[in-house]
């Protein structure tokens, strides 16, 4: 009975890895690593992390469940996974855990973003993923940041003084950055790059998003969620409301122990 | 057990064949162009002429040798062609530049074989560009484009048919006069109807993947399809097809497939990009998802019902309609051409938004598809790219509907993890979508 | 200081260009009904003849990416701009679209137009041939014309006469007429106007009603005619190459390091738009509006010569270097464009042979000024020879 286990998630992504440890429907503790190119380091990182912030020892987990992009990657022992889910299985999942009425997810991810819809069990109904061009968005972000000598969290503040709308180009994040760059080096207002970046990445993901037909309760996931500049974009581009779950960036590791039978 | 066509080896050994005979020919003459024109008018000039077809020629290149290929674009860029060009277009100008051929028994030979005509049509904006560029690097070959117009319904607009069999009995004319020889009707006339009848037969060898198991996959579909692509006026291609149909067709009688562990139907809107494809394949095949119709192999160069009342169908058209079609005159039997080559539905499809999606809608609904597999091909414009992000919104909420990015035979421009993890979530759907999750 | 004479006029131009919305209204006020086209290949003659005012679709430099969900990435961002102005909503005040089969990716934004802009009952795609320089082209046109007029008199529920066509063609002559002359001024070495105020007309003839256009180009020209020369022009720009509607690009090559000059523009946007004339007092006036724009200089997406695969265009270009004398010229194209660059390839070895320095630039919605700057002044370094 898993309700009574200790479980935990672990979400394997381009940037970083996540991990979370629950005991049924209780959250006892997460951490976020680097992933720095190396999965599977970042895992076992990302686990003792998360295990230290609950308090509890490895000993003590009853399964790893294993989801994101690299999830094949931390399959290694020294973790062996019980069971490994797809980010997108996993997302609509984390996401329906943390908020029960919703059904669409749109993760922005590091490098990849997507947008699910799901039944009323959380079950996935439909899927999709950005192309080429866009993937990315969250490391620009993270690349912006520094280059405005801030960080992301100022970021998205900064982006929400802007009074002048200005643009960046739109094919790629290359060619976004090195419009801020010009931009910059002109002496557009910091605050209105900021504000021109971030409308570049909701762009992207509000046109692929709009390609499925949207439901009406929409969540958000992903670090990225956590910036209001980027949802008050969002909202204007889907023409819809959209809510942020609690702890964005962990509705993946949620949602890999959530299909393994957690969160009950 | 899966079942292994017989009639295969004859396939490619007619694709080698017309190959070997345009690059080593020593007499004859040397024609060069888009497949996607009538050939027929170049039979009209003798027993002795070679064809080459300039995207047939580029995909089975980049898929014999692709190592060459990519030297081939590369020197293409390099000599001016853009990175967004189409890729087809920069291999076979790559070769120009290069002074090189290759061809599908792995043959590169130095010495790029100079056309005598260039015969061909204007498919698409650049397309348009692609002979012209050919006939200016090679110093000049004399070229004729036969603009076809395309679109929806195409080859039942009297104006249209009109306009197509205007410049084909004028491209007649001026195949006379550059190459100096006497046009004969005769041979004119018999490559029509085997033009014609090639065209309803790989038609109806398609339409049978409407049973099921579909007794063909899209890789033996991309196989087989060669000679329809490559020369399709020849007696010889009409006794492969002929052979190829009565094969299928007994599959069908007798259940059997070429790929029998067919869980999922696929239809598939997309060129057959030579590289990657091979790896998305094994992820359908290794849940028994099988690409059983495809807008590429079926409606390049293959004939059906097309539009009755208003709709589009993908139900074939009886052989025995070609025999006793009356081609008794030069110009009874150019209008015949001209409508079968208008009817494929590429040529509907590449200027008629509509005819793209009824054709998709049919496709779906007569192969009783599983899943909608679009991959829009990156420097394409016909209906390898062209609205298939419009599609996504049209099916998405009737089918699962995947998309990815790809390109024919450039590698570099394709995403191949990001196609992997979205032919890894389409099966997904699909499963989902059987239990009743979707 | 309020602008007097010629300035005024060029101003009012300008004006009109990035105000076309309100301009639209303001005939749509008067009762007028508007049809926007996407291609120059629209005979506008057939609407205007019909009362209706054609109108061009043009973009609005909005970087966006909303369409990326409609049309792929890897189509010009001049289409995916008109795409997104159709979604907008920005062009509702229209009461008919119109596009000829041209291009693939204006084709996919006019589609985008038509399926999820609600232009689906006010929408009209004309067949026009892809290759103009066949025998059965003028009579394919012929008939697509007649199929357009067919369609026009539907709309406005009242035919569309013979002396209403020959009237509309007087008109659209004399607005290419006067927009010829207005170029004509920069041939010479001290013209009363600029490069970039011209293509400023040129591009307001496009989105206004002809007849207003010709009243005012006519008063500019009279004032031109008997103004004193601004300036003797320095380095000759010419550009050559696809659509280009943002004139703060033009404006860029007078705002260089160096002196120089846009003296002519060979595009859709420009020169292709009106350099040629439909022959008047034909007793079949859709033929000779077939004539007439199968003499237009060609779009690269239609121009093979069957026999030879020439691109007649590169006469045209050739026989303007020869009257403008440009001494550079600049290869304009949106990114992702495919005919244009294609032509380049044919191009460049021609102005090479002519001696004439070029440089290719490549636009975007976005540009970045610098960068454009930058390449425009190396290729002004290497006209005057400049070293450093």
């Amino acid at each position: 009975m898993n309700n009574e286990k200790f479980l935990a998630g672990l979400d394997a992504g381009h940037i970083n890895t996540k991990a979370i440890i629950m005991k049924g429907r209780e959250i006892l503790g997460y951490a976020a690593v680097p992933t720095a190119c190396d999965p599977a380091a970042a895992a076992r990182a990302a686990l003792n992390d998360a295990l230290r912030s609950a308090g509890i020892s490895g000993g003590a987990l009853n399964g790893i469940v294993a989801t994101g992009i690299f999830r094949d990657a931390i399959k290694a022992p020294a973790l062996d996974p019980a069971a490994s889910v797809p980010e997108y299985v996993a997302d609509a999942k984390g996401a329906f855990f943390l908020n029960g009425s919703s059904r669409t997810v749109i993760d922005i991810g590091g490098n990849v973003h997507k947008a699910m819809s799901y039944d009323q069990n959380g079950d996935l109904l439909d899927v999709i993923q950005n192309d080429k061009c866009a993937d990315g968005l969250g490391i620009f972000y993270t690349s912006m940041a520094k280059l405005l000598g801030v960080s992301e969290e100022e970021l998205s503040r900064l982006a929400l003084k802007s009074t002048k709308s200005i643009a960046v180009a739109i094919q790629c994040a290359l060619s976004a950055e090195s419009d801020a760059i010009d931009l910059m080096c002109q002496g557009a207002d910091a605050a209105d790059i900021a504000d021109a970046v971030t409308r570049f990445m909701v762009e992207r993901v509000a046109s692929m998003s709009t390609c499925m037909p949207l439901t009406k309760e929409i969540v958000v996931a992903g670090g990225l969620a956590r910036s209001q500049a980027v949802i008050n974009h969002l909202q204007r581009l889907i023409k819809r409301e959209v809510s942020v779950v609690s702890l964005p960036e962990y509705v993946g590791a949620i949602g890999a122990v959530v299909s393994y039978g957690g969160g009950k | 057990m899966a079942y292994n066509i017989t009639t295969w080896g004859e396939v490619k050994n007619y694709q080698n064949n017309c190959y070997r005979n345009y690059l080593y020919a020593s007499d004859g003459l040397r024609c060069m162009g888009s497949t996607w024109s009538p050939l027929a008018p170049l039979k009209g000039l003798g027993e002795d002429i070679h064809v080459i077809g300039g995207e047939p020629h580029s995909a089975s290149a980049a898929g014999t040798v692709p190592a060459e290929c990519r030297e081939d674009i590369i020197a293409a860029e390099t000599g001016g062609l853009g990175f967004h060009s189409c890729s087809y277009l920069k291999l076979f100008v790559g070769e120009v530049i290069r002074d090189k051929m290759a061809i599908t028994d792995k043959t590169i030979k130095d010495g790029y074989p100079r056309p005598d005509v260039i015969w061909t049509t204007h498919l698409c904006s650049q397309h348009s560009k692609w002979y012209q560029e050919v006939s200016r690097r090679l110093g000049g070959v004399p070229m004729y484009a036969i603009d076809m117009i395309g679109g929806g319904n195409a080859e039942k607009d009297p104006k249209i048919v009109n306009y197509v069999s205007k410049q084909i009995e004028a491209g007649i004319e001026w195949l006379q006069r550059v190459t100096g020889r006497e046009f004969s009707d005769e041979l004119f006339v018999k490559a029509v109807r085997n033009e014609i009848k090639v065209l309803v037969l790989w038609g109806n060898i398609c339409a049978l993947n409407m049973h099921s198991p579909a007794p063909l996959d899209e890789r033996r579909l991309i196989a087989l399809f060669p000679p329809a692509v490559v020369d399709r006026t020849t007696d010889e291609s009409v006794r492969i097809y002929e052979t190829l149909l009565k094969e299928v067709k007994h599959m069908v009688d007798t259940g059997e497939s070429v790929a029998p562990d067919q869980r999922f139907r696929i239809v598939y809107f997309g060129i057959a990009h030579t590289y990657g494809h091979p790896e998305m394949a094994r992820i359908l095949r290794d849940v028994g998802a099988e690409i059983v119709a495809s807008v590429y192999t079926f409606g390049t160069c293959g004939n059906f019902k097309g539009i009755v009342n208003g709709k589009w169908t993908w139900e074939p058209i009886d052989p025995a309609w070609v025999d006793e079609l009356d081609l008794s005159t030069r110009r009874k039997a150019i209008t015949e051409l001209a409508k079968i080559v208008l009817g494929w539905p590429t040529w509907q499809g590449v200027r008629s938004y509509w005819a793209l999606e009824e054709m998709a809608k049919a496709m779906v609904t007569e192969y009783r598809a599983d899943g909608l597999l679009l991959a829009p091909s990156r420097s394409c414009e016909t209906d390898f790219r062209n609205g298939y992000i419009a599609m996504q919104r049209i099916f998405k909420n009737q089918i699962p509907t995947v998309e990815y990015d790809t390109d024919q035979v450039d590698v570099r421009k394709m995403d191949l993890p990001g196609a992997q993890r979205k032919t890894e979530l389409f099966v997904h759907l699909m499963e989902a979508h059987k239990k009743g999750g979707a | 200081m309020e602008k007097k004479g010629s300035d005024a006029i060029i101003e009012r131009f300008r004006h009109i260009t990035e105000n076309t919305p309100e301009y639209a209204r303001s005939l749509k006020a008067k009762g007028r009904l508007l049809a926007g086209y996407m291609c120059t290949h629209v005979p506008e003659e057939i609407l205007y003849a019909a009362g209706i005012v054609p109108l061009r679709i043009l973009t609005s430099h909005e970087s966006q990416a909303m369409t990326r969900g409609y049309i792929h990435e890897t189509y010009c961002s001049f289409s995916h701009d008109c795409a997104y102005q159709g979604l907008q909503g920005n062009y509702d005040y229209l009461d008919l679209v119109v596009t000829s089969s041209s291009c693939i990716h204006m084709g996919e934004a006019f589609n985008v137009w038509v399926r999820f802009a609600g232009f689906q009952d006010r929408s009209y795609l004309m067949q026009y041939p892809h290759i103009i320089h066949t025998k059965p082209a003028g009579g394919f046109m012929t008939e697509s014309f007649a199929q357009f007029k067919e369609f026009v008199e539907k709309l406005t529920k009242k035919p569309v006469t013979d002396n209403d066509l020959e009237d509309a063609i007087k008109v659209y002559n004399h607005n290419r007429r006067l927009l010829k002359r207005l170029w004509e001024f920069l041939r010479h070495d001290k013209p009363p106007i600029t490069g970039p105020e011209v293509a400023a007309a040129t591009l307001a003839s496009q989105v206004m009603d002809k007849q207003e256009c010709n009243g005012m180009l006519k008063q500019l020209i009279e004032r031109l005619e008997a103004a004193p020369g601004k300036a003797t022009l320095a380095v000759r720009l010419m550009v050559t190459g696809g659509a280009c509607d943002d004139l703060g690009i033009f404006d860029l090559m007078e705002q260089l390091s160096y002196d120089a000059s846009l003296i002519f523009i060979d595009s859709c946007t420009a020169a292709r738009y009106f350099w040629f004339e439909v022959p008047e007092g034909r007793p079949d006036k859709l033929m000779a509006l077939a004539e007439g724009y199968i003499g237009k200089i060609p779009c690269p997406a239609k121009d093979t010569v069957p026999g030879t695969g020439e691109k007649k265009r590169f006469r045209f270009v050739q026989q303007f270097i020869e009257d403008f004398k440009p001494d550079g010229v600049v290869f304009l194209y949106q990114r992702f464009c495919s005919p244009q660059p294609m032509d380049v390839v044919a191009l460049k070895p021609i102005v090479d042979k002519l001696g004439i320095p070029s440089t290719e630039l490549e636009l975007d919605t976005t540009v970045q000024k610098a960068h454009i700057r930058a390449q425009l002044d190396a290729l002004v370094e290497v006209i005057k020879g400049v070293t450093p």
